[in-house]
């Protein structure tokens, strides 16, 4: 058995490194329901699609109201009526031409859709073929082409023409109307009714975020934008110096010398010696494997190991410094329950406020790669982290004990396994019995 | 100066100027309080105390990235804030002395809010933590894993001895947890991959070119969506108010200044604060022990080299001091350099932060941003250090245990295949 308080903090450590992969699983469990559940068929929506409110200049729409649903004005469904009637039409007519022949049934027109990048283009595309074909019915399929394309297959989902006045034409309010739902039920189309499931792999690129979003979103980023620009800019000159002078008032009016140092710039500066160690370290490896191959080399390298143990005692210094301000002053570095930090470590400044820059792949090998790479360095450093709290606090015990029995041996051999296998390997340990005799 | 508007100071706008202000700040923090409990707060009204504290709790602690916090008690919450702002080295004491309970000290609160405002650009800092993330984000430094903080006060479950079949059974535990999480984020990453392959050419922005998860399932759910797009125009609001906030401040912080000056004066000599066990000592003391270790090595590595190559360099002519004199400046250059890396400012030039990630074909022009195959890059040397790092490690243990074992007779000591 462990001692006590070697116990505590091993298991603490431990625990705390369970926690915090524990913390990252349930993070990526979350997003992987989401990104499965989209990629499935989707299920049709429950609300109506959505629709900028009808009227003659939308423009000024309130955002909010871009997802709910409006009623149509009698006169809308009047025009709708009148809209479903040319629908059935241009439906029989188009039948009793694909029955001669025609190879293009109305479903595989909406397959076709699929290879162009589904903008306005593709359904101004979509339009010609159908004016091509029926010359004589220029203007229904006009009107048909706005709700056409949404009642057939996408009628869950928001496609971008019925919002666009270039393609609705002369006052065709009819495009402004609620197109799908109440179309679909009122318009018993000939062709066949199959309700086509949507999926992201087959018209995922039909997809169109609305124009409430996008707004929203552009005036999202501007405004980073300003706020990041604006930060450093003169128009705070006056308030950063009231700022100033009202910090150095409350510093003085609390009676605490000024230089005392906070904990939180304790343990940054504790983190920052602690990578400059490493970094040390590293250069240090780095010149040993060096093999020099002239007295100069050899020189430069002696040298720089020469300045690397002098930044080592410079830091060294450094940090009995903050030993002895943490005593003297009475600080507490590390208050119990103390919360994690407010402000993330990196990010320096300014960058964490613009919108965040792109990180570019061209496979999903190459994510994948990433992404494993990432997850590996974090592993080793946690790694790194318990095997020197181990080394710490294990050695030391293994070191203490004096009986040499077998509990002794058994603790060597878990110590051995810990410290030097990553606790996936034993080794054997054989003794040689006196013979017996 | 020819764009600084100057103004007749009308005593209306003056008088009105601070309400507004305040206004202004309360649009942009994240659980405004109203503007009343701002004033009331001047005067140490009991009833301002509750909602500054809260506020205060929401400024110190990041909002956990589950999304589901406990919300927790108001004694609790007051407790978080005491021992939040006195690791910031909050200088006022009264504040310490305030009761848990949540019940008194609006004016000592207010005063709290103001340092930490007037300190770093704490607002900014808020909405960015809070900020809505419209895309996959992958973050490309390590930073975020370094900074956890170390562990909490030990569980009282934990009291007591464990067997080191214990400890070998929670790194077993922990070696399974990663390899899951290796395997799910594989899969994440090729569903990534998929949604934004079949997405590509749907977004407005073009230099993003497709749509990202959260994007996509806005449109997969209509009221999903309708909620994001409420977060998105809340945070325009407070980005808004964030700007104006900072045309004006100043009247807010004269007034911080009158505050100030209507509260009592504190006792110069500092009274004794209870003492509570570090666990950060014990980081302090880990990197005290890991530098000297580093500098005993350094030492003992130069000094038998030294000897050898004065040895066999004596004396040379005066192009010897020359040169010497350039090697030395040259080393010293380096490592300015390499101080740099870890001193305040350095670091910067590796990229930091979460990135969007977005899908391009292969030989896209460059220019738009990080290239994922220069991050892979990075990653891998990094990985290459820390491998080295740990060996060394872990050599160390190999050879001070078998100079333990090593000294008594009639054990042999094999050491497990597959090295």
């Amino acid at each position: 058995m462990l001692p006590a308080d070697c116990s505590s903090r091993l298991v603490a450590e431990l625990r705390d490194a369970l926690d915090s992969c524990a913390q990252r699983q349930r993070q990526l469990e979350r997003s992987l329901r989401i990104s499965r559940r989209l990629l499935r068929a989707w299920e049709p929506a429950k609300t109506p699609v959505p629709e900028p409110t009808p009227g003659p200049e939308t423009d000024e729409e309130v955002p909010s109201s871009a997802f709910t649903a409006c009623s149509p004005s009698p006169q809308d469904l009047k025009e709708l009526e009148l809209l479903t009637q040319v629908l059935e039409k241009a439906v029989r007519v188009r039948k009793g031409i694909s029955k001669a022949g025609g190879d293009k049934a109305p479903t595989v027109k909406s397959e076709s859709t699929a290879t162009s990048p589904a903008t306005r283009a593709s359904t101004r595309l979509r339009a010609s073929d159908w004016t091509g074909s029926h010359a004589s019915e220029t203007k229904p399929p006009r009107g048909i082409r706005q709700t056409r394309v949404p009642a057939k297959d996408l009628s869950e989902h928001r496609l971008v023409s019925v919002e666009d006045p270039a393609c609705i034409g002369r006052g065709a309010r009819a495009a402004k109307l609620e197109p799908s739902r109440r179309s679909q039920e009122t318009v018993p189309l000939a062709a066949p009714q199959a309700r086509e499931v949507f999926t992201l792999k087959d018209k995922g690129i039909l997809l169109q975020l609305p124009v409430a979003f996008r707004k929203a979103a552009s005036q999202n980023s501007r405004l980073w934008a300003q706020l990041s620009s604006t930060h450093t800019s003169d128009s705070g000159d006056a308030a950063t110096t009231a700022k100033n002078h009202f910090l150095q008032k409350m510093q003085t009016t609390s009676g605490w010398p000024s230089s005392r140092l906070s904990p939180a710039e304790v343990e940054a500066e504790v983190g920052r010696l602690q990578k400059a160690c490493s970094l040390l370290r590293l250069r240090m490896g780095e010149e040993l494997t060096a093999d020099p191959k002239d007295w100069m080399q050899e020189y430069r390298c002696l040298l720089t190991l020469e300045g690397l143990q002098a930044l080592a005692g410079q830091c060294l210094h450094r940090l009995q410094e903050l030993r002895t301000a943490v005593v003297e002053q009475q600080l507490e570095p590390w208050p119990e329950g103390r919360l994690p930090r407010a402000s993330s470590p990196c990010g320096g400044g300014a960058d964490t406020i613009r919108s965040p820059p792109l990180l570019l792949y061209s496979s999903t090998q190459e994510l994948q790669t990433l992404a494993a790479l990432r997850l590996r360095v974090a592993m080793l450093n946690q790694q790194i982290h318990l095997e020197k709290v181990l080394m710490a606090e294990l050695l030391p015990l293994v070191r203490e004990q004096e009986p040499l029995g077998p509990p002794w041996l058994a603790l060597c051999r878990a110590v051995h396994s810990l410290l030097c296998e990553g606790g996936e390997r034993f080794l054997t340990i054989l003794r040689e019995d006196e013979p017996a005799d | 100066m020819g764009r600084r508007r100057r103004r007749r100071v009308d005593p209306a706008d003056a008088a009105r100027a601070l309400p507004e202000a305040i206004a202004v700040l309360t649009r942009t923090l994240p659980t405004g309080p109203s503007p009343e409990t701002f004033r009331r707060a001047k005067f140490d009204r009991p009833e301002a105390a509750p909602a500054l504290w809260r506020l205060l709790f929401c400024v110190l602690s990041p909002m956990p990235a589950d999304g589901a916090s406990p919300s927790l008690a108001l004694e609790a919450q007051a407790r978080s804030v005491k021992a939040a702002l006195r690791f910031q080295g909050y200088p006022r004491r009264a504040l310490a002395q305030l009761p848990d309970d949540g019940s008194q000290g609006g004016r000592e609160l207010l005063l709290a809010l103001a340092w930490l405002l007037a300190r770093g650009p704490t607002l900014e800092q808020l909405l960015a933590q809070s900020r809505v993330r419209l895309g996959d984000e992958m973050p490309v430094c390590e930073c975020e894993s370094l900074a956890s903080p170390g562990p909490a006060v030990p569980s009282v479950e934990a009291d007591g001895c464990v067997d080191i079949r214990h400890l070998q059974w929670l790194m077993g535990k922990l070696r399974f947890r990663w390899r899951k999480l290796m395997a799910s984020q594989q899969e994440q990453c090729a569903l990534l991959g998929k949604i934004h392959s079949y997405t590509r050419g749907c977004h407005s922005d073009r230099s993003l070119g497709h749509l990202s998860v959260t994007e996509t399932e806005l449109l997969r759910d209509p009221e999903g969506g309708q909620q994001l797009l409420q977060r998105l125009e809340r945070e325009n609001v407070r980005l808004e108010a964030a700007l104006e906030w900072r045309r004006r401040e100043l009247v807010f912080w004269q007034w911080m200044d009158t505050v100030l000056g209507a509260c009592p004066p504190e006792a110069s000599q500092p009274t004794f604060l209870p003492k509570i066990p570090a666990q950060g000592a014990a980081e302090l003391e880990l990197v005290v022990r890991e530098l000297q270790a580093l500098q005993e090595e350094l030492q003992g590595v130069a000094e038998t080299r030294w000897a050898a190559w004065e040895a066999r360099v004596g004396g040379h002519g005066p192009e010897w001091s020359a040169s010497r004199r350039a090697l030395q400046e040259a080393v010293r250059q380096d490592l300015v350099a390499l101080q740099w890396a870890w001193e305040r400012g350095g670091g910067l030039a590796q990229p930091h932060g979460p990135h969007r990630l977005v899908r391009t074909e292969a030989g896209a022009p460059e220019g738009r941003g990080l290239q994922a195959t220069e991050v892979i890059e990075v990653l891998r040397s990094r990985e290459a250090c820390l491998e080295v790092v740990l060996g060394q490690l872990q050599g160390q243990c190999r050879q001070e245990l078998a100079r333990l074992v090593g000294t008594l007779p009639g054990l042999i000591w094999i050491p497990p295949p597959g090295r």
